[in-house]
């Protein structure tokens, strides 16, 4: 009877171990060791002016290693900077204080997280620091446009000037889509707006103060990077000896192709005479009385 | 029309009274909890009955499921040429919610049915009677350890579901399909998150669903009239009742933990 | 009971029961029944199907509890004792079920160590030795390791006993012991009931159909009909007391006090012939 007993014991005992080595084994075997919370950990703050999709739990990584996660994120009242909280292993406590912290996303299409690049300051960031130089989170059209040879769009906002261009049709160009003239980018796209009169779209222009020689002349286009990218605005110099001004309006603009027209155009070999592509490819005027 | 509403009613009223009284059963199951310390070997018996006696159906069930998935997720993968993600999608899908779910269902029909009918034997036959009569406390000695029981067998079942469920994914898609072994593993350590996806889905969902399974048997089991005809009734019941309470709750569980 | 109307139990009376009613499903089982039972003796409690002589016994042990009235067991009023109490006081009382109600779980030896088990911590020597000695007592120390279901009903039923009285407690309530058992089994019942009382001075309370059973082994008989006690005596004389309910019970008549219709609405009206008879 005792016998009898103690084979039921020894029979859950090996089912509760069974089932504990299958836990172990989904634990280690299936999911990175690395997500495990860690224990002894510090605390600093990183503050940005866009976090994206970033959200807590995310992975910060040095060097593409996991070496902690985002504890928190917050908008404090008043503030238009987000601060995010880093809880980071012990183990790296010899980060400078000149480090950049950095949201980036995995992949083209994957979950963002916060990489830390080493900066060389002696200064090592304390429990409850602050990194100061951060990069925000880059919209996917920004990398996309990047990807498609837009080049480093500026970012200093402070030196630009403004012009204005009508487009009888903007496609999918959203504001912060880059301005390039020879393919490098030289503005960004600030507001686009219908028109509630002449019913077109009117989209400005904010071009960097150093390119201020830009004939009054030249033409506007809005340009799909590759057959998938985002939409930017293409200038094309023209000859006029006098410059765009802040205020000033585009006159000669072409509108955006769809994608359907593209494709029709690649397929027929982009024959000058198809009456399709002359049409699409007109010059828009805008009507009189404009300026 | 009159008669019908009101026999509509008794069965809302009914329905109700048994999840009240079934509620009121697990108070009295729990407040039994230190009274049935004394009787730690029973649960350990109950463990070996409703736990280690589940083993085989719950690994050749998980093991089925891990490979029909990945079956299924290879063939519509590789439309995208992305076969290499259907380790991964098996272990999400297992984690967060087939594994807790079918082990879940599985459990009720194998371990809740033999605890509902056996009680509902034990009262038939006055064994409930006779352990009142030897001072023993049936609620003490009978109900708490079958429901403690449960309640500790069916995360380890769980657990051992899914790694078999992996296993059986593994073996189709890498062995059998030719996904590339170390991309089947390093997609699936790259997504699967020990707090979401392990401690969640799999021990904190079907935690949840032992406490009911095991409860509603239980409750079942002594509830029930103590006749052949109720027995067989009862059983049928636990069956249903837990099915619906199971994935009633697994919604609720996963809209709550999201 | 007429000659015992104090209010406080005496050595002699183990259990006294006083005013005792209980309405069940609107049936009224125990209409202010008075009863006792002497210490020491074998008292048989008899009477037709459903008269609630099992529920008489639950009574006692405080399996449920009536709707009025006291029940002395050694002195504690049954209805009153917490859930402690009560399972203390059962400890000394043993009980034998219709169905024996072994635990199918464990076998013969199992079953008889179980209350040892679950009350004492004694060594494990000394409750082999405890059960063994009540397994010889009912002469089924060979059949120590068979389960339930190997055993046939007459042995379920030693079996049973062996673990009521595995306590050596002071009463022991039988509920129908000779009920499907072949002669053989039925003297070997008989027998052990006897010894026990005899022997060990066990109250005994039986509730039985078999008058020539109970006339072999019981002091005193109480026969009850209608939740009232309708006679009571010697069981060799009650049988010739002439009470119509004695006639009809220990006669086996269809008919009499025990009515052989249950009762019904009018007979002709439920045929339809109601609005004839007007």
């Amino acid at each position: 009877m005792s016998q009898q007993r103690s084979s039921y014991a020894v029979g859950t005992g090996l089912f509760i171990v069974l089932g504990f080595a299958a836990l172990a084994y989904l634990a280690t075997q299936t999911s990175s060791v690395a997500n495990v919370h860690q224990g002894a950990s510090y605390t600093v703050d990183a503050h940005f002016t866009n976090i994206g999709a970033l959200k807590e739990r995310a992975p910060v990584k040095i060097a593409g290693v996991r070496i902690g996660q985002v504890q928190s994120i917050t908008l404090p009242p008043g503030q238009e900077v987000a601060d995010v909280k880093l809880t980071i292993d012990k183990s790296y406590d010899r980060i400078p204080q000149d480090s950049v912290v950095t949201i980036f996303t995995s992949g083209l299409l994957g979950d963002q997280y916060v990489g830390i690049d080493y900066g060389s300051s002696q200064q090592f960031v304390a429990n409850g620091g602050t990194l100061a130089r951060t990069k925000s989170s880059q919209p996917l059209e920004e990398m996309l446009g990047k990807f498609f040879g837009a080049g480093g769009v500026s970012d200093n906002i402070g030196g630009t000037y403004t012009v204005k261009a009508d487009f009888s049709n903007v496609g999918t160009l959203s504001v912060g889509a880059p301005v390039k003239m020879a393919g490098v980018a030289i503005g960004t796209v600030q507001t686009v707006v219908a028109d509630p009169v002449k019913l077109d779209a009117k989209v400005t222009l904010a071009i960097d103060k150093r390119y201020n020689a830009i004939p009054d002349d030249s033409s506007a286009a809005v340009f799909t990077s590759g057959l998938i990218g985002s939409q930017y605005v293409a200038i094309q110099p023209g000859g006029s000896p006098d410059a765009l001004k802040d205020g000033d309006e585009m006159v000669l603009t072409q509108s955006a192709m769809q994608l359907e027209d593209l494709i029709g155009k690649f397929l027929v070999n982009g024959s000058s005479s198809d009456t399709k592509s002359a049409g699409n490819g007109k010059s828009d005027i805008p009507p009189a009385g404009k300026h | 029309m009159n008669v019908r509403a009101s026999q509509h009613n008794n069965v809302v009223v009914q329905s109700l009274a048994q999840i009240g009284n079934c509620g009121l059963f697990l108070l009295t199951l729990l407040v039994a909890i230190p009274r049935s310390f004394r009787h730690v070997r029973e649960t350990i018996r109950q463990l070996w009955f409703v736990g280690a006696m589940s083993l085989t159906i719950i690994m050749v069930c998980g093991l089925f499921i891990g490979m029909v998935l990945m079956l299924q997720l290879y063939n519509v993968l590789s439309i995208f040429g992305s076969t290499s993600a259907s380790g991964m999608v098996v272990a999400l899908a297992v984690y967060r919610e087939l594994g807790p779910v079918v082990t879940a269902l599985l459990f009720a029909g194998r371990a809740g049915t033999s605890i509902t009918a056996e009680i509902g034997l034990m009262r038939a036959t006055d064994q409930i009677d006779a352990m009142e009569m030897m001072a023993v406390d049936p609620i003490a000695y009978v109900a708490t350890p079958r429901f403690l029981a449960g309640l500790i067998a069916m995360p380890l079942l769980c657990c051992v579901f899914c790694a078999m469920a992996i296993f059986g994914g593994h073996l189709v898609g890498v062995t059998w399909l030719g996904i590339d072994n170390g991309t089947f593993w390093s997609n699936m350590t790259a997504v699967v998150v020990v707090h979401t996806d392990i401690v969640n889905g799999v021990l904190f969902k079907s935690l949840v669903f032992g406490a009911v399974v095991s409860l509603i048997a239980v409750f079942q089991g002594f509830t029930t009239p103590p006749t052949s005809e109720g027995v067989a009734y009862a059983t049928t019941r636990t069956v249903v009742a837990s099915s619906i309470a199971i994935l009633a709750l697994d919604f609720v569980l996963t809209a709550f933990l999201m | 009971m007429t000659d015992t109307v104090r209010a406080t139990p005496d050595d002699s009376t183990l259990v006294q029961i006083r005013g005792l009613t209980t309405v069940l499903n609107g049936k009224t089982i125990f209409d202010a029944l008075d009863l006792d039972i002497p210490r020491g003796k074998v008292t048989a409690i008899m009477g037709p199907s459903g008269t609630g002589k099992t529920t008489l016994l639950k009574h006692i042990t405080g399996q449920m509890r009536p709707d009025a009235g006291k029940i002395h067991v050694n002195g504690q009023n049954v209805p009153e004792l917490s859930r402690e109490q009560l399972y203390k006081l059962r400890e000394g009382i043993g009980y034998l079920f219709q169905n024996s109600a072994l635990l199918t779980d464990f076998d013969v030896f199992e079953n008889v160590a179980f209350p040892l088990r679950q009350h004492t911590k004694l060594p494990e020597v000394l409750i082999r030795n405890l059960v063994l000695l009540k397994l010889q007592a009912v002469g089924l120390r060979g059949a120590a390791r068979l389960m339930p279901n190997e055993l046939s009903g007459g042995m379920a039923r030693r079996v049973a006993l062996a673990r009521a009285i595995v306590f050596d407690p002071m009463l022991i309530l039988y509920d129908e012991p000779f009920v499907g058992l072949d002669p053989v089994a039925l003297n070997q019942v008989l027998k052990l009931i006897r010894t026990l009382n005899q022997t060990l001075g066990i109250t005994s309370v039986l509730v039985a159909h078999e008058l020539e059973a109970v006339k072999q082994v019981a002091d005193h008989v109480f026969l009850i009909a209608n939740g009232k006690v309708v006679a009571q005596g010697d069981p060799k004389t009650i049988a010739n007391d002439g009470s119509p309910w004695t006639r009809q019970f220990f006669g086996g008549e269809a008919d009499g006090p025990v009515p052989f219709q249950y009762p019904a609405g009018d007979y002709a009206q439920a045929l339809g012939f109601a609005g004839a008879a007007k």
